[in-house]
């Protein structure tokens, strides 16, 4: 006699799932219980049991095939020898508990089969949402789950490690009960107010069947950490949207105010305003935000949350002042245009995206000159003027090449940090159009003779104008020698996307005690290393400036370093 | 197997919407129709009803009105089937124009019923579609009530209603909202004769300002159209006399002639039609699917807009909400956030209104209000016109002198009411409107002026003082 093997109940909400696998094939012999088949739903993949035992006769479906609930899975013979009551119908399957490696605890078979349930029944689902984590702080890594599905939480009991930008915190639980479900994976960005995990009722001991109540209308129950934002019916880990309440129809505000309110995340319910009759303004919703200095414009602004921004770092909507000139006669308006334009974009986007400082220091080149003096004479047969630039090169790719976080770069659009294994030199080359910035391409392999001759190459021909596009890109670092022209030090910017410029400046005579109390003079020099703060922290700065001078002052241990 | 980023379900005024700022944003766009692009609303539904209701004003004043601007005209011949081929035209131009546009925003049309297998995968004539997102826009159909089956023949919903080739005899309209009215309005004036059974005390009870749904409730009377309220339709029978409609008044029976039963009672959505269950969408008792303030359904990738996610069912609701949904999935921090939803009865004269009627806004709490009505009468456009039934109402807040609600019947209220729902949303007072100069003679000078006579002092009408000082307390 023929049994059907239909496909059970999967799960609340489930009505179908895809043919993964078979696990069994026509001819098997299958014990009640035994799994026969991997269905994918779009919660998990489950195995499906056999409900009774059997010789299996027919597979009712191909791999990849869609199976809907109660379709015929199998047909199986049924074994002559327990000829009892061949259930035509299965039982609730074990759904997802059926792949989770745990040993089989008689117990954790039962509450498992709520995992892919969103609400329930009676007491219900509960879930545990990230809480504020400070001022500011929208966000933060998940770094360590402190509970696993099946754990029993207390209230306060700590479920998660999250790291922000300010500590790591561990986050207690808001309510008791037993985990379900664990919403992210670690290394995952938690915003406030996501879902973190999901908790079965208290007293969520096996109940003693679990109801199939259809999915009504119930949206998620009331969280203790009485929610600021607005989630929405629909938000699971598939990526829960956050918006600020809806304004009441006794809020007055323009519906453009309306619009900024909800991208600066302003709940206008509470807010009084200023204008007549109590209307909120723009400046009431802007005033209400004090932290974030730079609001994005209203029209069009991708909200700040999901991790597709691309291209631009945070914060690049430059505003645009206009100079209200008081002595229109007196001055002379020029477009700005050209390389000058370029500069300024450049530089801007510099500095309002790379967090600036700059350290100083001065070093003893008195027998780096004597030792650039000792070459004079060979260089100058070859005709080429070796200046201090090269050796300045050679002792900074020394430097960077035991400080990599030097030769980096920040990709923001993809949160990461860019190594490279490679050292293109740019140099500020003072034009006539403006500052431009030659690149010597791989400088660690070349000579300072060919370094030399690399260097009065591309800035005469940067004075002329002449530089292709490709000579001043791709640079890893930059160096900027305006001491040929004055200053004792300067704070240069940072040429973006690098992380660090070093500055060098004029070579004076210096008084100086030597050992013995005697008075010397020695040819100094002084050195900034201008480093992005995100990536260089300031220790890190003042060793990569005190090795970098330990070479420049020694032309033998700058030796040692060349290739 | 098709691929799309998003798959808008419904070409009407949500769904079409929906694509072109999907396709905009850069987003690969499908939409799905069974029937023709624009839906309903270009269809079967706004635009169609407008153009006949349109032609039946003319055809009345060239009656009525003519006469006493000196125009003799013997006699006028209806071509009721040039009327409809006319009628048609409209509908179909509109039709091609959403063609168009989808056409040039390189949207896929898809034409057939759409059938969700899952959450992520859909079928249309057998062809299976994937999209990260859906927009499901099928809208809302004619709500048919026991014992009236729409034949489409005989008992017609709106949609028969607009396709009839003739001026029928006797005509029973079952349901007194705008729908049925809008119908009866303009087949009364081509000639039938139309019975207006409606189970509540007043027209448009609920819907509208109730002193604007009078106002059309005697135009209707005045022009023949019989009243029938607190009537229930039991049921009808076909007789060799066309037909025997049986309504209850106050428990008594009463036999209704006809020759065609038109049934408006309201509509549904469409919440039980494409199989939603099979991709896990909500839908609640009555078929609405449960949204949230960003049109997302339950399913986080899938969201509804129009008649199908709640009230209330109106077109330029729907077209809010596609443009919405459209941002939400490109990322955008939008939510629906209208302050209100302006409605308009195209009916003699046409009603609209925009923000609260004044029960509404009691129950929000403002207990003191400033009312008043400017009637058309007293404006100089309305009167050129011949036309000058009716009055713009306002309600505003007695204290913040806010404006709250503007009620509108009269000529052209479909146009005036825009300035109303602009004035809401920027969370004007009065004052804001009153002092703003708007141009002479045109019919919107009357809301300058109903703003003014809610202040006490309109210049075209004879008000008393609101208080005995002669000021008007400002906030």
């Amino acid at each position: 006699m023929a049994t059907e093997v239909r496909l059970p109940e999967l799960g609340e909400g489930v009505t179908e799932g895809e043919l993964v696998k078979w696990l069994v094939k026509p001819g098997d012999s299958v014990k009640t219980d035994q799994a026969i088949a991997e269905i994918m739903t779009d919660k998990a993949t489950v195995e499906v049991p056999s409900p009774t035992s059997g010789v299996v006769k027919e597979l009712k479906f191909k791999v990849g095939e869609v199976i809907k609930v109660e379709n015929v899975l199998i047909t199986l013979d049924s074994v002559g020898t327990s000829a009892l009551a061949p259930a035509a119908k299965a039982p609730a399957p074990q759904a997802a508990a059926a792949k989770t490696p745990a040993a089989p605890q008689p117990a954790a078979a039962q509450p498992k089969t709520q995992a892919t349930s969103t609400t329930t029944n009676g007491s219900g689902t509960l879930f545990v949402k990230l809480p504020e984590l400070g001022e500011g702080v929208a966000e933060g890594e998940l770094v360590k789950w402190l509970v696993k599905p099946g754990d029993a939480v207390k209230v306060d009991q700590s479920v998660a490690e999250i790291m922000t930008d300010k500590a790591t915190v561990e986050v207690p639980s808001t309510m008791a009960g037993t985990v379900t479900e664990l919403m992210f994976k670690v290394g995952e960005v938690v915003k406030v107010e996501n879902v973190l995990l999901k908790l079965s009722g208290s007293g969520g001991t096996a109940q003693a069947a679990p109801i199939q109540t259809p999915v009504t209308s119930k949206p998620a129950p009331p969280v203790q950490n009485a929610p600021k934002m607005q989630q929405p019916a629909g938000a699971t880990a598939a990526g829960p949207v956050m918006y600020p309440p809806v304004a009441d129809f006794k809020v007055l505000a323009t519906p453009s105010t309306r619009r900024l309110a909800r991208e600066m995340n302003v709940d206008l319910n509470s807010m009084s305003g200023s204008g007549l009759a109590g209307r909120v303004t723009r400046d009431d919703v802007m005033k209400s935000k004090p932290q974030s200095a730079a609001p994005q414009p209203a029209a069009g602004t991708p909200a700040p949350s999901t991790g597709s921004q691309t291209s631009h770092a945070p914060g690049m909507q430059i505003p645009k002042p206009g100079y209200q000139s008081p002595a229109g006669a007196a001055e002379e308006r020029v477009p700005l245009i050209g390389v000058r334009k370029k500069i300024a974009e450049n530089l801007q986007k510099a500095k309002q995206i790379i967090p600036h400082f700059t350290l100083m220091d001065e070093a003893d080149v008195t027998q780096l000159v004597g030792f650039r003096e000792s070459m004079k004479q060979a260089t100058e047969k070859s005709g080429v003027k070796v200046t201090y630039l090269p050796f300045v090169m050679k002792a900074l790719i020394a430097t960077i090449r035991e400080f990599p976080m030097l030769n980096a770069s920040i990709d923001d659009a993809a949160g990461e940090i860019v190594y490279k294994k490679y050292f293109n030199l740019g140099f500020a080359a003072d034009t006539p159009n403006g500052l431009l910035v030659p690149v010597i391409k791989s400088a660690d392999q070349k000579s300072i003779l060919d370094l030399s001759k690399e260097i009065v190459d591309l800035s005469t021909r940067a004075r002329e104008g002449k530089l292709k596009l490709d000579e001043m890109r791709n640079a890893t670092i930059t160096i900027t020698n305006i001491g040929s022209v004055g200053g004792t030090y300067a704070t240069p910017v940072i040429n973006h996307p690098e992380v660090a410029i070093l500055g060098m400046y004029k070579i004076s005579d210096k008084l100086v005690l030597e050992e013995g109390g005697k008075v010397g003079v020695r040819k100094v020099m002084n050195f900034t290393i201008t480093c992005d703060h995100r990536l260089i922290d300031g220790a890190v700065a003042a060793r990569v400036l005190k090795a970098f001078i330990n070479r420049i002052q020694n032309p033998g241990v700058l030796m040692l370093d060349m290739h | 197997m098709q691929n799309f980023d998003i798959v808008v379900i419904g070409s009407g005024p949500g769904g079409y919407v929906a694509a072109i700022r999907a396709a905009q944003l850069g987003f690969k766009t499908a939409v799905i129709e069974k029937e023709a692009l624009g839906g309903v609303c270009l269809n079967v539904g706004c635009i169609p009803s407008k153009a006949m209701i349109t032609a039946g004003h003319h055809w009345h004043r060239a009656h009525h009105e003519f006469k006493t601007m000196g125009f003799n005209i013997k006699s006028i011949e209806l071509d009721f089937k040039k009327l409809l081929e006319w009628k048609n035209s409209v509908s179909s131009k509109m039709s091609s124009g959403v063609a168009q546009l989808l056409k040039g925003n390189q949207i896929t049309v898809i034409k057939g019923e759409a059938s969700f297998k899952n959450s992520k995968e859909l079928t249309v004539n057998g062809e299976a579609i994937q999209a990260k997102n859906f927009i499901v826009a099928t809208g809302s159909r004619p709500i048919e009530i026991p014992g009236f089956k729409f034949d489409e023949k005989d008992i017609l919903s709106s949609t028969g209603a607009l396709a009839l080739d003739h001026v029928p005899k006797r005509v029973v309209a079952i349901g007194g909202g705008y729908i049925g009215l809008e119908i009866s309005s303009y087949l009364k004036k081509f000639g039938s004769e139309v019975t207006v059974v409606e189970a509540q005390g007043t027209l448009l009870s609920g819907v509208v300002d109730p002193e604007c749904a009078q106002v059309v409730s005697r135009k209707l009377e005045k022009n023949g159209v019989k009243l029938v309220l607190n009537a229930k339709a039991k049921g009808q029978k076909k007789t060799n006399d066309g037909y025997d409609v049986t309504v209850e008044i106050n428990g008594k029976e009463e036999v209704l002639k006809a020759d065609k039963i038109i049934v408006t009672v309201g509509r549904r959505p469409n919440g039980d039609q494409m199989n939603l269950k099979a991709a896990g969408i909500l839908v609640d008792e009555r078929g609405f699917v449960k949204v949230d303030a960003q049109r997302r359904t339950n399913v986080p990738h899938i969201f509804a807009i129009g008649d199908i996610c709640g009230q209330p069912m109106l077109a330029h609701k729907a077209s809010h909400e596609g443009v919405l949904v459209a941002e939400v999935i490109k990322g955008h921090n939008r939510v629906y956030d209208a302050k209100t939803v302006p409605a308009v009865v195209f009916t003699d004269p046409e009603i609209a209104s925009a923000g609260l009627m004044e029960s509404e806004a009691r129950a929000k709490g403002f207990n003191d209000l400033l009312i008043a009505k400017f009637p058309f009468a007293a404006n100089g456009r309305a009167v050129s016109m011949q036309e000058t039934e009716g009055f713009v109402k306002m309600i505003a807040d007695k204290k913040t002198h806010i404006l709250l609600g503007v009620h509108i019947v009269g000529p052209e209220a479909s146009n005036i009411i825009s300035e109303a729902v602009l004035a809401i949303e920027m969370g004007a007072r009065l004052e804001d409107v009153a002092l703003t100069i708007h141009p002479h003679p045109t019919l919107g000078e009357t809301m300058m002026e109903a703003a003014e006579a809610t202040l006490g002092h309109a210049i075209h009408i004879i008000q008393r003082p609101l208080s005995t000082n002669g000021k008007n307390a400002h906030p």
